[in-house]
């Protein structure tokens, strides 16, 4: 796997390569800025570009925005946004116009490689990636009358998961049952939450998101 | 004063009966040596135009603004029959000669006259320069004639050909000389004069225009005068009362000087009218008038609409407005100058206004003088109010500005400091794993979770200090945020989804936050945000379903306030408007 490095500090930068290449994951250039990222995206075409959400000279979304050109000029570039901030909004923002290879992490977990890998891998296979704690606050918001209240505990995980990017498989992988059991909570959640059921993941992800949030 | 007016008032008296003399002259025994006498027409005209001028000087003088414009006028008034007592057939040689060289002091005393108006002080270099000029000459030539003009041997002589009491020497020669130079002189004073006037019609304000305009036409009509006489005297050298050219010279002059006396008097009239309108705009104003009423019944009662009131504020050494906005320094202008107004001895304003009113200083009364001094007054506080204010805004950004820095310095320093952490201890741990060291390995796991503990707890204090997200994404998302993470279910109702001022949307946020808080605080099961933009104002109101409020959210007032904006705070609603441009 190819992938791209933006972080303006160094740091941080040479501490990510050198995790992901004893990943056996393949550094082609490194960037310190939303420009330069830009650059070298266009140059190697990577599979994947890391991305920090803050760059110089304003620290404060410039990486967004710079994921959202990538998105636009090269689809099959896949993109994960490291941000320190636990905002939705953020996400939805990067999620909104193509789902699919797009991910948004929490800063801190940069360092966690199998997270950081398992991410990488779900997006250069086209998945979403939305950071848990992210899934876990918008899960946890009170609501008046609230449908959530009205899933079983094992649902609401499957909720959870869903929300996160997963797909039928990877939930099943990761609640130890099988695919058809997922499939089958799928089903009752979305006549719970009255949401029409989509074949199509990445709608099914919009889909739970905007849910979550209304 | 009182010596004063009496002296005038007896120049005045004798400035009549040389009058009345030069009328007795001018039907007797100078029938055939001047003007008046050769038809009633002229007799009268000019009777009336000298009579007309001395009255207008004693008017000027006793009703009028003071200064010299009276006395000028009556000397002119005086002058103006000096050509009679030329003509004086057998008058007492010494008068005839004294009236030959006077004569020629007319057209200055004239000039100066028109160039004063209306307030008999001359403004402007060229001005001053032009009546000096026709002053010095006027004189020159006067000492000349009277040493070298021996009118016996003057070809052309026709009112006087046999007295100069002053004779030196006779030149015939030289006094033709010094009488043609004269009268170019006199055309080109006369055109200069023109172009004074014309000038300061171009250039003035509009009530100094205005205040000009009665003495425009008596100058154009006697600088007209003086040319066509230079002309005329140019083509036929022997002057001739009888002849049609002299004759509507003269009756052209004779208006002229009409002229000048009414406009003389007209300016008397308007002053006064308007000196007693100063006095009593007070009486008008009404018991509590609102800040800059007073300028603009100053402003009325002047007829001048660009009049300036600048109120002096000794403490900070500056000039403010009625609502006590920093003005600049009042400067003059044309036609216009600069009255500073005192009270007790202290300044209390610079009033800028039309010069068609030198004396505004003296017009303005105690009352007038005692409500601008209330004016100042508020002026000073209101002065006041708005530094108070604007020093409220700056210390709500600078508290602002640097919660921002706190949080980006946040992000820069220990954040970074803590992800390196982090990765040392994971690199750690690694070596530990692969060292088969397993109490050490475990010991930098559990590390590792702390350091994750932190930068989330770093993080929601970042957060907390200055939420990044309103600056960069705007009030929208922001409360969005606040409402997902609020501990009680909020529905967010009407979401303007423009852009604010900063201070607005922070005022916003914190409105929010501090109410969802409150709300939470007052065991509500409910709350209702509403945010929407009405015209100039953005309306926030927070509802909830909790106990009555005990706390009177007091800084959350203090930033609304700071804005000029509004907080309304009702036992289980908020209500903030908050002025957005």
């Amino acid at each position: 796997m190819r992938v791209v490095v933006a972080d303006d500090v160094m740091l941080t930068r040479q501490g990510i390569v050198h995790l992901l290449s004893s990943a056996g994951i393949e550094v082609v250039a490194e960037a310190q800025d939303a420009q330069g990222l830009l650059r070298e995206v266009r140059l190697a075409r990577p599979d994947v570009a890391m991305v920090d959400i803050r760059m110089p000279p304003s620290h404060t979304d410039e990486g967004l925005v710079a994921a959202q050109v990538i998105r636009d000029e090269l689809p099959q570039v896949g993109v994960l946004v490291l941000s320190e901030y636990v905002e939705p909004a953020y996400a939805m923002r990067l999620l909104q116009e193509q789902p699919e290879r797009v991910g948004y992490l929490l800063k801190e977990r940069v360092f966690d490689i199998a997270t950081v890998v398992d991410a990488l891998r779900r997006i250069t296979d086209g998945e979403t990636v939305i950071d848990p704690t992210i899934v876990a606050r918008l899960m946890s918001r009170r609501r008046r009358n609230n449908p959530i209240a009205g899933l079983s505990e094992r649902e609401r995980q499957v909720l959870g998961l869903i929300a996160e990017g997963m797909s039928n498989r990877a939930i099943a992988a990761r609640l130890f049952v099988t695919e058809r059991t997922v499939e089958a909570h799928v089903t009752q959640i979305f006549q719970k939450l009255r949401l029409p059921e989509s074949p199509d993941q990445h709608r099914r992800v919009l889909a739970v998101l905007a849910f979550l949030r209304s | 004063m009182q010596r004063g007016r009496l002296a005038r008032l007896a120049a005045g008296l004798a400035a009549l009966a040389t009058a009345l003399g030069s009328l007795a002259i001018a039907i007797g025994p100078g029938r055939n040596t001047t003007y008046a006498g050769h038809s009633t027409l002229a007799a009268t005209l000019s009777v009336g135009a000298g009579v007309g001028l001395i009255l207008a000087g004693l008017v000027t003088s006793f009703f009028g603004s003071g200064g010299r414009t009276g006395d000028l006028a009556v000397l002119a008034g005086v002058v103006w029959f000096a050509p009679v007592w030329v003509g004086w057939n057998n008058g007492p040689p010494l008068v005839r000669s004294v009236g030959m060289l006077a004569a020629g002091f007319a057209l200055p005393l004239f000039m100066h006259l028109i160039l004063a108006a209306p307030n008999g002080r001359l403004r402007g270099a060229a001005a001053r320069a032009l009546v000096l000029t026709v002053y010095l000459e006027a004189g020159l030539v006067a000492v000349a004639l009277g040493l070298v003009r021996d009118p016996f041997f003057d070809p052309n002589c026709w009112a006087n050909c046999t007295d100069n009491v002053f004779l030196l020497r006779s030149l015939p020669g030289l006094a033709r000389g010094i009488e043609s130079a004269h009268r170019w002189f006199t055309v080109l004073a006369a055109i200069a004069l023109v172009i004074v006037i014309a000038w300061r019609l171009l250039t003035d304000s509009g009530p100094a225009r205005r205040a000009l305009l009665p003495f425009a036409l008596p100058a154009a009509l006697l600088a007209g005068a003086a040319i066509a006489y230079a002309v005329v005297l140019r083509r036929t050298p022997l002057e001739d009362p009888s002849q049609p050219a002299f004759q509507s010279i003269f009756i052209v002059e004779c208006a002229a000087v009409l002229l000048l006396a009414a406009g003389l008097v007209w300016t008397t009239v308007r002053m006064r009218l308007q000196r007693r309108a100063v006095a009593q705009i007070t009486a008008n104003l009404g018991q509590a008038p609102p800040p800059g009423s007073l300028r603009a019944a100053l402003a009325h009662a002047v007829d001048d609409p660009e009049l300036r009131v600048a109120y002096w504020l000794p403490d900070s050494q500056g000039y403010v407005d009625a609502e006590g906005r920093p003005v600049t320094e009042p400067t003059t202008g044309p036609g216009r100058m600069l009255t500073t107004l005192v009270r007790d001895g202290r300044k209390i304003a610079v009033v800028s206004h039309t010069a068609a009113l030198p004396d505004l200083e003296r017009a303005i009364g105690a009352a007038v003088r005692l409500a601008l001094e209330n004016e100042r007054l508020q002026a000073e506080t209101l002065a006041q109010l708005e530094q108070l204010r604007a020093s409220r805004v700056r210390i709500v950004e600078t508290g602002d500005a640097e919660r921002r820095q706190l949080e980006r310095d946040l992000h820069d320093g220990a954040q970074q400091s803590l992800l390196a952490l982090s990765y040392d201890l994971r690199l750690a741990r690694a070596q530990a794993q692969s060292d088969d060291d397993n109490p050490t390995a475990s010991l930098l796991t559990e590390a590792t979770g702390e350091a994750q503990t932190a930068l989330s707890e770093l993080r929601t204090l970042a957060h907390g200090i200055y939420p990044a997200i309103l600056g960069e994404a705007g009030l929208a998302p922001a409360v969005t945020s606040l409402a997902e993470t609020a501990a009680v279910p909020v529905e967010v109702r009407g979401m303007s989804e423009g852009r604010y001022p900063t201070a607005v949307e922070t005022a916003t946020y914190l409105l929010v936050a501090e109410a969802l808080d409150d709300a939470t605080g007052r065991d509500a099961s409910h709350v209702i945000v509403d945010i929407f933009q009405d015209g100039e104002w953005l309306m926030v109101m927070v509802e909830d379903d909790g106990r009555d409020r005990t706390s009177e959210l007091v800084h959350l007032a203090d930033r609304v306030g700071a804005l000029e904006g509004r907080l309304i705070v009702e036992p289980t609603r908020l209500r903030a408007e908050l002025p957005c441009e």
